[in-house]
């Protein structure tokens, strides 16, 4: 049996900040994960809170509207706890692949829709997008690559969009995470470049699907924006996320570096609860059931898709501790009858719902577990989705849980 | 532009297509008209089963040997629409030994072969059906795939001279003293209005029966049954499987390639056009159907959907079900209307060709032709080819022989390819007309992913319709997917949902239509 004084469950961006916190204050940390979860399928940029107007400024903006959401998981943290989140996460990316934000408050990137979308902090790769003007960018697509279509960006933003044939490869149906391998290769990357060079008529700026590179992202830009002359930026596009997918290897390398252990593709198939504390968990590793005994335990499963709650046809559970769950009504009011209703589908309000230290509650106020704290987007009273504050949320509670449990 | 015709057929459904492709046999000139695409109504809003004829046997003798006759005659003419997998009437212990004693005497006198199987033998069969069964028997069921015999009877129609304008609505009918002599019509996407002359007008159109009729002051007998349908995202059974107990809701499941439609509910609608699947009937044929298959609860359901029948009501009774499924052929000029309208409605998509084969000896015997039918022995023109899924794989290979296959959709497996096809065809006009002539957004995301990459692919050649750009396209098109996925979402399909969700509100930040919302939407 082994004995760890934290296990954070859920390799998500929550869960990562927050072995990443607890392995900076000296603990010895176990983090566990069934998968890679939804930040290398959505993860691109940090958001914290999309509804602030750019002109805002972000500090004061959400300062604000914490205080009209009281239940929110920001005003757990508060505008403090996110920007000192916010700041541990930056320096996990030091230039050359620096994260920042372009303006004082939100800035508008282009999507793969061919929408603008709002968020703070962009990869180094992103950057550019916040500064393109129409006229002066250039979209482009690739043939055969059909998760991102230039067309369909170009006709949105109103530029001027050119599909492209991939040099050397025969490459109809070639999936994101191959593509930026190729891209990481010095001379697939320069041929790109110069046959993207050859397309232009003057612009300034290039948008190309978000595949530029998996492990030397600067370098690749760099490579472009050479050939070219122009500022090159990347676009999100449907999952997975290669930027995302950078995100989740450098904490892991980083993880890793620095002692903590990593065990991923194994559910957690049961806890060991005695006097209202979770002694350990079980993972399934089949034929074995591994036992691990940890003193502070951080839930960091996310929501249905990473699979920290469950729907049943009449209620929403938490698998692992089976915690109590706000429950958004019966099944026929979990959703509006529209898909894009204005207000956010009550499900999204579901989730665990915690004290001030981030331990999940019964509906009386009482705390559940008293060594198990709740992280990310597990949390009740915000709708990540709507209000583009997904990783704000992920890194602010990750790295609050994380300091709250250690200080216990 | 103003068209001329011998006979109008309004409604693209199963009956309208199946009396063009009959008229067109027999040389009779004919143009149809319909308000959407082929198959918007009960035609592609149905179970997809083709009936033995066992589910009416002890009740309705008539309709039993109707089945059975068409279903010999579907498996010849149309056999590349038709899965032969058979089906098992099953006896729970409620269900008792006496029904299943006077089932298999009842199909015996329509006529439907039966095989008595024991439970063990079903079970054998069946491996998901529940242990408790006391017996099963086989019938002649399988499963059908409506919209592409609807579009092959229109194509073969076609072929032979007929004309089809879809997205064409009838505004009003032509009146000629006595006579009703040809329709008004609307172009639904470019509002062109135009006048269709004919000497015969066919009111086809199903449970819009009397939408039409009210424009000629007339009305007909009919109630409104919605019937609501699960599907799941695995194939539950090898067979069609059927409660062996006078029919009732919640009864069927029918495997159609890879998956299974799990019915129905018997409602009265009073609009044929606007219904919804409540939470409530979910709940009821889950719980309902779960006593044949008893970890149907664990299943991942990916959509749910209804239909409405047209019911034949001569005079009043209390259920639904009990009402004849049979169908009426009015010829309103013998029944103090005007002249030249002929309305046929009720019936079942067992019975279309037969519909159709009525319909038009009735129009041949008043035009005085002696032509005879001869749709129960012409096959369709796609005959010849399997429609499985190794089938389609096999097609999927010799139509991409090179690299060249990229796959729009991975659910379904739909090449870019089968897309131009269509479109180099020129007869699709939106975006739902492409998706009813393939397999795209069928599958287990439900067009999440490859409606995207479809509209890249139509930007690309200009196809949509830049007013507003294809996201408003995109947005209508997850709107539309929304109803048939909202009654489902639990367990895994929630899970999805989730997904779809980041993607269009999160990631690309599609909001709703409202404009000025801080930061958001379109550029």
């Amino acid at each position: 049996m082994k004995r760890f004084d934290l296990i954070v469950i859920g390799t998500g961006l929550a869960g990562l900040t927050a072995a990443r916190t607890a392995i900076g204050m000296g603990a010895k940390v176990l983090i566990v994960g069934r998968g890679m979860g939804a930040l290398t399928l959505f993860g691109n940029t940090v958001d914290l809170l999309g509804e602030i107007p750019p002109e805002t400024e972000m500090a004061e903006g959400i300062t604000h509207w914490i205080a009209a959401h009281p239940e929110h998981p920001y005003a757990r943290t508060g505008w403090e706890g996110i920007e000192s989140a916010v700041a541990a996460f930056r320096e996990l990316f030091p230039p050359p692949y620096p994260f920042a934000a372009p303006g004082r408050g939100n800035s508008l990137l282009p999507t793969g829709a061919g929408t603008m979308r709002p968020t703070w902090l962009t990869p180094i790769t992103m950057a550019a997008g916040a500064a393109m003007t129409p006229a002066e960018t250039l979209i482009v697509g690739f043939r055969g690559f059909k998760d991102f279509q230039g067309d369909t960006v170009s006709l949105h933003l109103k530029c001027r969009g050119v599909i492209l044939p991939l040099p050397r490869y025969g490459l109809e149906g070639l999936t994101a995470p191959a593509l930026a391998r190729l891209m990481d290769e010095t001379s697939f990357r320069e041929r790109l470049g110069e046959s993207i060079r050859q397309q232009m008529a003057g612009e300034r700026f290039i948008g190309l699907p978000a595949i530029l590179g998996l492990r030397d992202p600067a370098a690749v830009l760099k490579t472009l924006e050479t050939i070219t002359g122009a500022r090159v930026f990347e676009i999100p596009m449907l999952p997975p996320s290669i930027p995302g997918t950078r995100i989740f290897h450098r904490f892991r390398e980083e993880l890793i570096a620095k002692g903590a252990t990593f065990r991923m593709g194994h559910p957690v198939s049961g806890a060991i609860i005695k006097d209202g504390r979770c002694e350990g968990i079980n993972i399934d590793n089949p034929p074995l059931v591994a036992e691990y005994r940890a003193d502070r335990f951080i839930l960091a499963t996310g929501r249905f898709m990473g699979g920290g709650l469950w729907a049943e046809m009449d209620r929403i559970i938490e698998p692992v501790f089976d915690i109590p769950v706000f429950q958004p009504g019966e099944r026929g009011n979990w959703f509006g009858e529209r898909f894009f209703d204005p207000e956010a589908h009550p499900i999204h309000r579901a989730g665990v719902v915690t004290d001030a230290d981030l331990r999940p509650v019964d509906a009386a106020g009482r705390v559940v577990l008293a060594n198990v704290r709740a992280a990310g987007s597990i949390l009740a009273h915000h709708q990540a989705i709507e209000e583009k504050s997904r990783e704000g949320i992920d890194i602010a509670t990750g790295f609050l849980a994380a300091k709250r449990a250690l200080a216990s | 532009m103003d068209l001329q015709t011998e006979v109008v057929i309004i409604g693209g459904g199963a009956t309208g297509t199946g009396i063009a492709r009959d008229l067109a046999l027999r040389g009779i000139p004919s143009l149809l008209v319909e308000k959407g695409d082929f198959t918007s109504g009960a035609s592609g809003r149905n179970q997809g089963l083709l009936h033995s004829g066992g589910r009416y046997a002890v009740n309705d003798p008539d309709a039993a040997r109707e089945c059975i006759t068409e279903n010999r005659i579907l498996r010849r003419i149309a056999p590349h629409c038709i899965e032969p997998t058979d089906g098992l009437f099953v006896s729970l212990p409620e269900d008792g030994p006496e029904y299943r004693a006077d089932f298999i005497r009842a199909c015996g006198a329509a006529g439907i072969d039966t095989l008595p199987l024991s439970p063990r033998e079903a079970l054998s069969m069946e491996p998901r059906l529940n242990p408790r069964i006391i017996g099963a028997v086989q019938v002649p069921d399988g499963a059908i795939d409506p919209f592409t015999l609807v579009v092959e009877n229109a194509r073969d129609a076609e072929s032979r001279g007929a004309r089809m304008l879809i997205h064409t609505e009838v505004t009003d009918l032509i009146r000629d003293g006595l006579r009703i002599a040809g329709v008004r019509v609307r172009d639904r996407i470019t509002a062109e209005a135009f006048a269709i002359a004919a000497t015969w007008v066919i009111n086809a159109t199903g449970a819009w029966a009397n939408h039409i009729l009210r424009m000629a002051g007339l009305q007909i007998g009919l109630a409104l049954s919605k019937g609501s349908m699960l599907i799941t995202n695995t194939r539950l059974s090898e067979r069609v499987l059927n409660r062996c107990h006078p029919p009732s809701s919640g009864d069927i499941i029918v495997p159609n390639d890879t998956v299974s439609i799990l019915g129905t509910t018997s409602l009265r609608a009073e609009d044929p056009e606007h219904y919804e699947v409540t939470p409530e009937e979910v709940t009821f044929l889950v719980d309902e159907l779960s006593r044949m298959i008893p970890d149907l609860k664990g299943e991942r359901f990916t959509r749910a959907y209804a239909g409405v029948r047209p019911l034949l009501q001569l005079e009043e009774t209390g259920d639904d079900r009990s009402i004849s499924r049979g169908f009426a052929l009015i010829d309103h000029g013998s029944c103090s209307g005007p002249a030249g309208l002929v309305t046929i409605t009720g019936g079942k998509l067992m019975t279309y060709r037969l519909m159709a084969e009525k319909t038009v000896d009735f129009i041949c015997e008043r035009m005085g032709l002696h032509v005879p039918c001869s749709t129960h022995v012409q096959r369709l023109p796609g005959a010849g080819q399997g429609h499985t899924l190794k089938d389609r794989l096999l097609r999927l290979r010799r139509q991409t022989p090179s690299a060249k296959g990229e796959i729009l959709c991975d659910c379904e497996l739909v090449p870019r390819e089968a897309v131009d096809a269509i479109l180099r065809e020129g007869k699709v006009r939106e975006l739902q007309d492409i998706l009813h002539r393939t397999r795209l957004a069928k599958g287990t995301c439900q067009g999440g992913f490859c409606v995207y990459r479809l509209l890249g692919l139509l930007n690309e050649r200009h196809k949509a319709d830049h007013r507003g750009g294809s996201n408003l396209i995109l947005k209508a098109f997850l709107e539309e997917r929304w109803k048939g996925i909202r009654p489902v979402l639990w367990g895994t399909s929630l899970k999805e949902e989730e997904l779809i969700e980041s993607i269009y509100k999160g990631l690309f930040n599609l909001t709703p239509a409202e404009p000025g919302r801080p930061g958001g939407g379109e550029a």
